[in-house]
């Protein structure tokens, strides 16, 4: 049997006491793509931030397993450093500090080993071609006048320097055209490729075009309602989230 | 009294007089007992107006306190929503040309009042108006005070703004200033308790040798306050004006915001026009922010209408009405809005 | 690398407060009295307008009331102050012939070796007198002056003369009144028509003794269509009782010229900072200020650019960081006085434990000076909440042909700022510390490379451990 790379077990969260997160179960392995789907104000990003330790989300109840070890009291580095990474809906901007003196930086610290400045260039000009990025922005400053595209595919671009064991999509198709998705999803998949995990949390389908998710979750009023392959994607496209709302409600 | 700011070298107060006009025109409408209301005792009030608020100075507000020849007491009770606005109507002559308000309004808790003010004159003789509002809106309580002045070109105008604002309580000035020969006027807001907000938006219109001194300030104590000053006004043949906004936040404001912005267009070359705005900052966790701008009208804004068939006055005038706009619609009166738009359209066009 | 990585390592605050024996050949008695200033006249070898000029200042100094704005400077007691004092040395152009201790001074902060480097010429002081000062030869042959007040009041009197506190009078304040009398040290630049001075020069000050006064004057004057960049250092060692730095700069920048004037002022906690810059700008010249404030207990300082030539330029690009018992009172003014003319101000400020930041400044366009652009920045970062950060820019306007834009914040960083850079692995310190690197950053870029990374390291050295 394959060693569980994320295991949450009945996780409640609080923001400023109030409950958002009810009772979360989910379980990921290496390898394993997974999708959490649901309306806006349903939690998922409340899950996102939980699992990257954002200090305003209070776990008060459940754990939170990575690789076998409780992650629940680790700052945000910390757990950078173990392996998880989250793409921001809502990426920060920072006057000043440019791209590649962050990831630089950033790179350092996560693989413990001090970046050189040629090599470094070199991986960075290559991930960047990758996902189709201008050379202008590794001088440019952190996220500051990017597009919302732009913040999204400087995002994609941190995941795969950072190689993370398990990266946490949080809507980062909003914002993106096709053709970005497109590129955005390829790079995805060239990370995911072996036994690297990702948990994509979306409001829309549209990256599961590109992507080949092993499950699909439903996330509704704190809880997770419902999980299934492809096909519950397909049956959210259908009915909306009313309708399966409606479902559970009578249930 | 000296006044650098505004090159006046010296001031000195009349003599004091009577108003004996009815200034308190629409009562009957709203469901205010004034009886009830004007128990309230003013050393009350003394006491929890705290001393950095001083609007003009003590010179002015003593000579109020000592002298007020007119103005209104309001005590409104808990949990009453006055719908209609108490407007009181200044219209100074020969035979009353002063005014001296002294206004004092307490808001229990969860209520609400919108006070309009309206300074005016009937003759072209020398009229002096010195002011005192001190505002006291205790938890969740909702205020709007509207004041509009346009006083002839000789007379005097001064006016202290003093409000204290509770826990979730909220005030919202309006000022517009069109007339005097020196106006002096200050509205200064202490947001004691969190979450209490204060918004001020004022407009004003410098022609001929008009002088303004214009000082807001914001003083966050409590968290989570929220302040915002947003000032617009015209400057032109030879007037001049003073802003001072002050953005204040004192230690445990925490979280607290203040927004300051100041426009000024100006359209001759002889105005003055000083700003001096201040952030003054005793806690880290806030948020201040001030922006600023001075010049003329827009040339490529300017061209555009006209090439639409405005002379270049029309035009200007379009532009500084669009300006003025979002505060004229805060007065909720149409007679009112109208009177003010009249006044702006007959100085900048006619002149 | 290596040369950036020595740098790291000789950055350590404790190279400044490194003190020497106090050796003098010559001081006055505390406080001033008309026979002190006749004392240190003849003790230069001045000639006598220039005796008449300290001992007028002097007058105008006791006639003046202290300032009753800004910093409380009830502490200083300028009676307590030592005026002058003389150095055991006479003024060198060979760093081997500057007596050990204080060359080892200056080999500490790095000036020979910076000297070698990077800079076209060098001066410093010591206490009160300039011990070394060389230019370059190709410099000299090009007419370019480079030297001590002393000197140039010896072989360049007319120039002093015309020039010498003309555009700070000693009746502007009581500090340039004070100035005027005991003023002692500092450098003179001279740089002729259509020369470009390519290299910096730079100045070095230095105070010794404790409980003195540091009161050097600095005049340059570049004429038409000429180039300099002149670089301003200043530190001392923390001694327990108050000193006093009253510095003067005056820089004439002539039709079509360009001056930057960079400082990095470090003195000690102890010090009291009143120090008067004014520059003139004529037509189509530029001054460019970049202004580092650091050290001080207490700082009031405002350089002042008056643009009286059309077109004429300003830019003042400033960093002020107060720390613990600091109060740093500081900014720019601009005198808009001609048409055309143009100036930004770009102003960071920093307070944390308990220090103190003020921005103040002034921007005035006169009348008739049309068609007037300037535009104003000020950004203010707190990094606790013991500390105070004042913001405070006046604006007077007296004409309506102009353009003039002002925005000012203040605030702390971002909670949500040091998530994402944690997020990414970077700790809390760290990321701290890169947000404030990245706050201060148009700065840096601006400043010479040695600079740059002197400052970078100042920030992680005043930020370790003490910020949350």
């Amino acid at each position: 049997m394959k060693k569980k790379l994320l295991d949450i077990k009945n996780l409640k969260v609080n923001i400023e006491d109030q409950e958002i997160l009810k009772g979360i179960d989910l379980e990921i392995n290496p390898g394993e793509i997974h999708v959490i789907m649901g309306p806006n104000g349903g939690g998922k990003s409340t899950l996102a931030y939980t699992l990257m330790g954002h200090p305003r989300y209070e776990v008060t109840e459940g754990q939170i397993l990575f690789d076998g070890e409780e992650i629940k009291d680790l700052s945000p580095d910390k757990r950078a450093k173990k392996g998880v990474f989250l793409s921001f809906q809502y990426p920060e901007e920072i006057p000043g500090v440019t791209v590649e003196e962050f990831l630089r930086t950033s790179k350092t610290a996560v693989s413990g080993e001090q970046q050189k400045l040629i090599p470094f260039k070199k991986l960075l000009k290559s991930k960047m071609e990758e996902l189709e990025m201008k050379d202008e922005y590794a001088s440019r400053y952190l996220n500051l006048g990017f597009s919302g595209g732009e913040k999204k595919k400087n995002e994609i671009l941190q995941m795969s320097i950072l190689e993370p064991k398990l990266s946490i999509l949080d809507e980062t198709d909003s914002g993106l055209d096709v053709d970005a998705i497109r590129i955005v999803a390829e790079d995805v998949n060239r990370l995911q490729n072996g036994n690297r995990s990702v948990l994509v949390i979306t409001h829309y389908n549209k990256l599961l075009d590109y992507l080949k998710p092993d499950f699909v979750h439903i996330l509704l009023d704190g809880k997770i309602v419902k999980s299934g392959g492809l096909e519950l994607a397909e049956e959210i496209d259908k009915y909306g989230y009313e309708g399966i709302k409606a479902k559970f409600s009578r249930n | 009294m000296k006044w650098n700011r505004i090159g006046l070298e010296s001031l000195t107060f009349p003599e004091p007089k009577k108003y004996t006009k009815e200034y308190l025109s629409n009562l009957e409408i709203t469901n205010i007992n004034l009886d009830e209301i004007n128990e309230l005792s003013t050393t009350k009030l003394e006491d929890f107006m705290p001393k950095e608020a001083k609007g003009l100075g003590k010179d002015f507000t003593s000579y109020v306190e000592e002298y007020y020849n007119s103005g209104i007491s309001l005590h409104v009770p808990r949990n009453m929503k006055v719908e209609k606005p108490i407007i009181l109507d200044f219209l100074m002559d020969d035979e009353n040309p002063m005014v001296i308000d002294r206004n004092i309004l307490v808001l229990e808790p969860n209520s609400e009042i919108t006070v309009v003010i309206n300074y005016k004159t009937k003759t072209q003789g020398h009229c002096f108006h010195n002011g005192l509002t001190k505002v006291y809106a205790k938890e969740n309580s909702l205020v709007n005070i509207i004041k509009i002045q346009n006083l002839n070109d000789k007379s005097h105008n001064f006016d202290s703004n003093l409000a204290i604002i509770e826990g979730e309580g909220n005030i919202n000035w309006v000022s517009i200033e069109l007339g005097g020969n020196i106006t002096g006027s200050n509205f200064t807001t202490i947001l004691n308790g969190d979450a209490s907000q204060g918004n001020l938006s004022s407009i004003y219109l410098g022609d001929g040798d008009r002088k303004l001194d214009l000082g807001y300030s914001m003083i966050h104590k409590g968290r989570k306050s929220n302040s915002n000053i947003e000032t617009k006004g015209v400057l032109m043949d030879d007037s001049k004006k003073v802003f001072r906004g002050n953005l204040i936040f004192k230690k445990g404001a925490r979280t607290s915001k203040g927004v300051e912005g100041e426009y000024v267009i100006l359209l001759d070359p002889a105005v003055k026009s000083d700003s001096i705005p201040g952030l003054f900052c005793e806690e880290d966790d806030v948020s201040g922010e001030h922006a600023a701008s001075a010049g003329q009208i827009d040339k490529d804004k300017l061209f555009y209408l006209m090439s639409r068939g405005l002379s270049e006055r029309e035009a200007k005038k379009l532009i500084i009405q669009a300006a003025f706009r979002p505060v004229v619609d805060k007065i909720p009166s149409e007679e009112l809005r109208n009177s003010i738009n009249t006044e702006i359209e007959r100085r900048i066009i006619n002149e | 690398m290596e040369k950036k990585k020595t740098y790291i390592e000789d950055i350590n605050r404790g190279i400044y407060d490194i003190k020497d024996e106090v050796n003098y050949s010559y001081k006055t008695d505390k406080g001033l009295t008309t026979e002190i200033i006749i004392e240190i006249s003849k003790e230069k070898n001045e000639p006598q307008w220039m005796t008449d000029f300290r001992l007028k200042s002097l007058e105008i100094y006791n006639s003046k009331p202290m300032p009753e704005w800004g910093a409380d400077i009830t502490d200083l007691n300028v009676d307590e102050i030592i005026a002058y004092i003389r150095p055991n040395t006479e003024m060198k152009n060979k760093w081997e012939d500057v007596p050990e201790d204080i060359k080892n001074t200056f080999e500490r902060l790095g000036l020979p070796q910076a000297e070698r480097e990077s800079l076209a010429g060098v001066g410093a002081q010591y206490d009160s007198e300039v011990v070394y000062h060389n230019i370059r030869q190709e410099l000299v042959d090009q007419g370019v002056i480079y030297t001590d007040m002393e000197t140039a009041l010896r072989d360049y009197e007319d120039i002093v003369k015309e020039y010498f506190m003309k555009l700070v009078p000693p009746t502007d304040h009581k500090f340039a009144a004070l100035h005027g009398a005991v003023w002692s040290g500092g450098s003179f630049v001279y740089v002729p028509k259509g020369v470009n001075v390519d290299i910096p020069l730079q100045s070095y000050f230095r105070m010794n003794a404790p409980g003195a006064g540091q009161f050097e004057h600095t005049l340059i004057i570049l004429e038409e269509n000429s180039m300099l960049h002149f670089i301003e250092g200043c530190s001392a060692p923390k001694y327990k009782v108050n000193n006093l730095h009253a510095g003067c700069v005056e820089l004439f920048v002539k039709e079509n010229s360009r001056l930057r004037y960079s400082t990095i002022e470090n003195w000690s906690r102890n010090m009291y900072n009143l120090n008067t810059k004014r520059a003139v700008v004529d037509k189509n010249g530029v001054i460019e200020w970049v202004s580092g404030s650091f050290g001080s207990k207490v700082s009031m300082l405002y350089p002042m650019s008056i643009l009286r030539g059309q077109g004429a330029r300003s830019e003042f690009t400033g960093i002020t960081f107060a720390s613990s018992g600091q109060y740093l009172d500081t900014g720019t003014k601009v005198i808009h006085a001609a048409p055309y003319t143009r100036s930004t101000v770009n102003s960071k400020s920093i307070s944390k434990d308990g220090g103190h930041a003020f921005y103040r400044g002034l921007l005035k366009v006169a009348k008739g000076a049309h068609h007037c652009k300037s535009t104003i920045s000020c950004e203010s970062l707190m990094l606790d909440n013991k500390s105070k950060s004042d913001t405070l820019p006046i604006i007077e306007l007296d004409n309506d042909n102009i353009d003039i834009g002002h925005e000012a914040k203040i605030g702390r960083i971002s909670d949500e700022s040091i998530f994402y850079l944690m997020s990414r692995g970077i700790s809390e310190e760290e990321a701290k510390a890169m947000i404030v690197r990245g706050f201060v950053e148009p700065i840096t870029k601006e400043l010479p490379l040695e600079y740059a990374v002197e400052l970078n390291n100042l920030i992680n050295i005043e930020l370790e451990g003490s910020i949350g």
